[in-house]
């Protein structure tokens, strides 16, 4: 294991993870991509912090988790909301505008 | 953490992304994202730092995918995930994203001889350097508690 | 001086100005037309005033002040002039408007009150423009007194304008003679461009001192020329004249026989100073004249309408006058003029007598009327002596003038046409006289004589039209020796008699041959007319220039409809195809702003894209 390796799988993540972001009709589904989009950067700091020999991208990581808790929190109250009131799970109805 | 381990893991984990995207029932989609939340506390192990491996696991796996689930049971929907949208479209901007980032970041030196830093070690950066950081994070934190709340609640207004 | 100038024009434009603001009055009828013909009489008194104290002092006068001062160009000034030209233009134009309209009141005596006083007030108008027009002393101010004049003569064509016949022919005369009009006014602007002035005594003095010259005199003079040729009824804008006859008959007296259509002429007098110099404008307007008046005098031989006859005839005259001018001789076409105002206006009236006695102008209709409107006949018969150029009428003696200046100056076949003209002249008024008071069929209707409001109009002008010719030639030629820029005239009779007799022998030819067509029945006119069958088909039809009119204006308005076509689906269509297509192309466009947060993370993995791109040039670079 190097860490160019490791920075190559997570760059593999994170496009995976974009896929999912761009083709997923559910928003937890988006959601779940999204928290792979995350985890992937998450993964790529350490890989840096590893190769550079510095604690701060460790750190880094450790913050991105924080973030990311609060983040979901969030987004799955939203996707309460959306389910309760707007009665869809798809992202595509959530649009305001004109057909 | 030897050649064998780390490809072995890889491939589980690029395994689990793909059920992550692709899955038809979002509950199986929850699960494979667990899978490979662990399997990336897995590497974190692997690289001696566990303490991120076990918040990585306590609060990701633990944390997120609980209340995911727990939307999952509340909402309606869960088992039709439905055919992806823009399927090809989505697939050649995600392989060019990934190439562009290939092409990019693969030059980076090889591991440095210092070893990944321990829990004392964090801890301490924590407490001295990024204090400020520390702080401003668990306001964060109250913040996306309250206005979680208050999402929640707005959905109870006559 | 300068004042009896004024009140010569403050009188008529005062009648016009109250008649026009003051409705009640005009609607009145009488006393409207009391009041016209005071103005109108002042105007006479205040001629005679200024021509008595000219006469003092017989040299041209200008009295002008700034009208509109220009910054890099010297300014343009309007004013008076006053020279031999203008007060005997001014004597003539004023009496022979008086009497019209004293006529008039006798002529009109059935039209509604309101409406004899709008006559009163066109007529007090036109006489102001008139008078204006003559004594104007720059060619910018003629201008303006021209056109006046010209809406003057619209306004009176069509003074019966609920008649569509009238309607048209004022139409008619007024775009036609807008058509020179135009050529006038290009014509002012060239002069102006090369002399730096418009008054009369400036552009002569350019000329003379060779500022104006050349290309810029040339087109100035005939553009002066194109006005003339529609205001003069010259060929081919002589169209307009015999349609103007739908004018009630005084009109036709005194503005398309003795004053309006002459002020071509006399605005070519005006400038002989500048024609003078241009020898090929010149004789173009020698060949247009006597084109004129010989076609004029043949459309007369033909018609039947005692009114178009005496309007051909003018036709041909002024044309004879125009020629005179194009050969170089200002007085004798002047001296014409004067005497046909005379002649051609006492005509005018007694056919507005015998129009008024039997409701027709159809001559056919006429007969025998010698007994019992005697004196209209005698007025007519004066009348027609003084056109046909017998002797010892007014007519003789100016068309002598014209006649012998044409020959002596070098141009023989213009005399020959001119000669030949006189002859036509000749029989169609003894055709038009025979007809109308001789012969055997009685009139259809009851003929009695006018009364005096009629009688005693033509009265005066037959005497002008049996002595003006003897005791005028003098004075006039006195009178426009002392005019700006014209030489010094001598009182003719110098050329000899070879001129007069053959002058004499074609009118008495023509008298001889209208006799015995008309009167004895020696030969059948209609056979004659039939055995020149294309001939009096082309005369009839007024040799097609009417048509070619009509056709030129149709033709314009079909190059008209294929534009406003044009502009409407090839211009709009343009503008309006850039506006579908801007529409189009918004549709379009509005699928990539749907609001869905999907579409627009591809355009989030794009800009990323782009960035990594820029990023790894500027780290290569």
């Amino acid at each position: 294991m190097t860490p160019s390796r490791l920075l190559v799988l997570s760059f593999l993540l994170f496009s995976i993870g974009f896929y999912g972001v761009l083709a997923r009709r559910h928003l937890v589904g988006l959601l779940l991509s999204l928290e792979l989009m995350f985890n992937a950067g998450n993964l790529a700091a350490v890989a840096a912090a590893w190769s550079y020999g510095r604690a701060s991208g460790f750190l880094l990581a450790l913050f991105g988790i924080a973030v990311t808790v609060a983040e979901v929190a969030l987004g799955l109250a939203l996707f309460l909301l959306a389910d309760r009131v707007r009665r869809t799970t798809t992202p595509d109805d959530l649009s305001l505008l004109r057909r | 953490m030897s050649d064998l381990a780390f490809w072995a893991g890889a491939v589980l984990l690029v395994a689990c992304a793909l059920a992550v995207v692709t899955a038809r029932s979002l509950y199986r989609a929850a699960y494979a994202l667990s899978g490979a939340l662990v399997l990336t506390a897995a590497f974190y192990a692997g690289l001696g730092s566990a303490l991120l491996a076990s918040v990585q696991v306590l609060l990701y796996t633990g944390g997120v995918l609980t209340l995911v689930v727990y939307a999952l049971v509340v909402s309606r929907g869960a088992n039709e995930g439905g055919p992806a949208r823009r399927p090809f479209a989505a697939a050649s901007t995600a392989a060019l994203v990934f190439g562009a980032l290939a092409s990019f970041g693969r030059s980076v030196p090889a591991a440095s001889p210092a070893p990944p830093p321990g829990g004392r070690e964090l801890g301490l950066l924590l407490f001295q350097r990024y204090l400020v950081p520390f702080e401003l994070l668990s306001v964060l934190l109250l913040a996306a508690l309250v206005g979680a709340l208050m999402v929640a609640r707005l959905e109870r207004a006559p | 001086m300068f004042t009896w100038a004024c009140i010569l024009l403050g009188g008529p434009l005062a009648a016009f100005a109250v008649l026009a603001a003051a409705a009640p009055l005009r609607r009145t009828g009488r006393p409207a037309a009391l009041l016209s013909i005071a103005g109108m009489g002042t105007a006479c008194v205040a001629a005679v005033g200024l021509a008595v104290t000219w006469s003092a002092r017989p040299e041209p006068a200008v009295a002008d002040v700034v009208w509109a001062a220009t910054s890099r160009m010297p300014a343009i000034r309007f004013g008076l002039l006053v020279d031999g030209l203008a007060v005997c233009m001014a004597l003539v134009v004023s009496l022979v408007a008086l009497l019209v309209q004293v006529y008039s009141l006798g002529y009109l005596h059935d039209e509604p009150k309101p409406s004899l006083g709008r006559y009163y007030a066109w007529q007090s108008l036109f006489a102001f423009s008139m008078l204006g027009l003559v004594l104007a002393s720059s060619v910018l101010q003629t201008y303006v007194f021209w056109e006046l004049v010209g809406l003057c003569s619209f306004l009176l064509i069509g003074f019966w304008y609920r008649r569509k016949e009238a309607a048209r022919a004022a139409l008619k005369a007024f775009w036609t003679t807008r058509l020179g009009d135009v050529g006038f006014a290009l014509g002012i602007v060239v002069l102006w461009g090369s002399a730096r002035t418009l008054s009369w005594d400036g552009l002569f003095s350019a000329a003379a001192g060779g500022r104006l010259g050349g290309m810029a005199l040339g087109l100035g003079v005939t553009g002066l020329f194109l006005g003339a040729m529609g205001k003069s009824a010259q060929f081919p804008l002589h169209i307009w004249l015999p349609d103007a006859m739908e004018g009630p008959t005084p009109v036709s007296a005194l503005i398309h026989a003795a004053t309006m259509v002459a002020a071509g002429v006399f605005l070519m007098v005006r400038s002989a100073p500048l024609l003078v110099r241009v020898p090929d404008l010149s004789a173009a307007v020698l060949a247009i004249g006597c084109l004129t008046a010989v076609l004029g005098a043949s459309m007369a031989l033909t018609e039947r309408d005692v009114k178009r006859i005496l309007a051909f005839s003018t036709v041909s005259q002024l044309g004879m006058m125009m020629a005179a001018v194009g050969a170089g001789a200002p007085l004798a076409a002047f001296f014409h003029l004067v005497t046909h105002a005379a002649f051609k206006a006492l005509l005018f009236l007694a056919a507005g007598s015998l129009i008024h006695a039997l409701g027709t102008n159809d001559i056919f209709a006429m007969g025998r009327l010698w007994r019992p409107m005697r004196v209209t006949a005698v007025y007519f018969l004066l009348g027609g002596l003084a056109l046909a150029g017998v002797f010892p009428f007014a007519g003789f003696f100016s068309k002598d003038a014209v006649l012998a200046e044409v020959l002596h100056r070098g141009h023989p076949v213009a005399f020959a046409v001119l000669l030949a003209t006189a002859a036509l002249t000749a029989f169609y008024m003894t055709r038009a006289f025979v007809v109308v008071f001789l012969g055997t069929k009685k009139a259809e209707a009851h003929a009695h004589e006018s009364g005096a409001l009629l009688l005693a109009p033509m009265g005066v002008l037959a005497l002008g039209a049996v002595v003006g010719g003897a005791l005028l030639e003098g004075p006039i030629a006195r009178a426009l020796s002392g005019s700006l820029g014209l030489a010094p005239f001598s009182e003719g009779g110098e050329h000899g008699l070879i001129v007069p007799l053959l002058a004499t022998a074609a009118a008495l030819g023509g008298i001889l041959v209208g006799w015995l067509g008309y009167g004895s029945r020696a030969f059948d006119p209609g056979r004659v007319a039939a055995a020149a069958g294309p001939l009096t088909r082309a005369i009839t039809r007024r040799f097609y220039v009417d048509d070619v009119a009509v056709a030129a204006y149709r033709g314009w308005l079909a190059l008209a409809a294929a534009v406003g076509w044009v502009d409407r689906y090839v211009v709009d269509g343009v503008v309006n195809g850039a506006t579908v297509a801007g529409e189009a192309m918004a549709q379009r466009l509005r699928v990539l702003q749907n609001g869905k947060i999907q579409d627009a993370l591809y355009a989030v993995g794009l800009g990323f894209l782009l960035l990594v791109l820029l990023a790894l040039r500027g780290l290569r670079g």
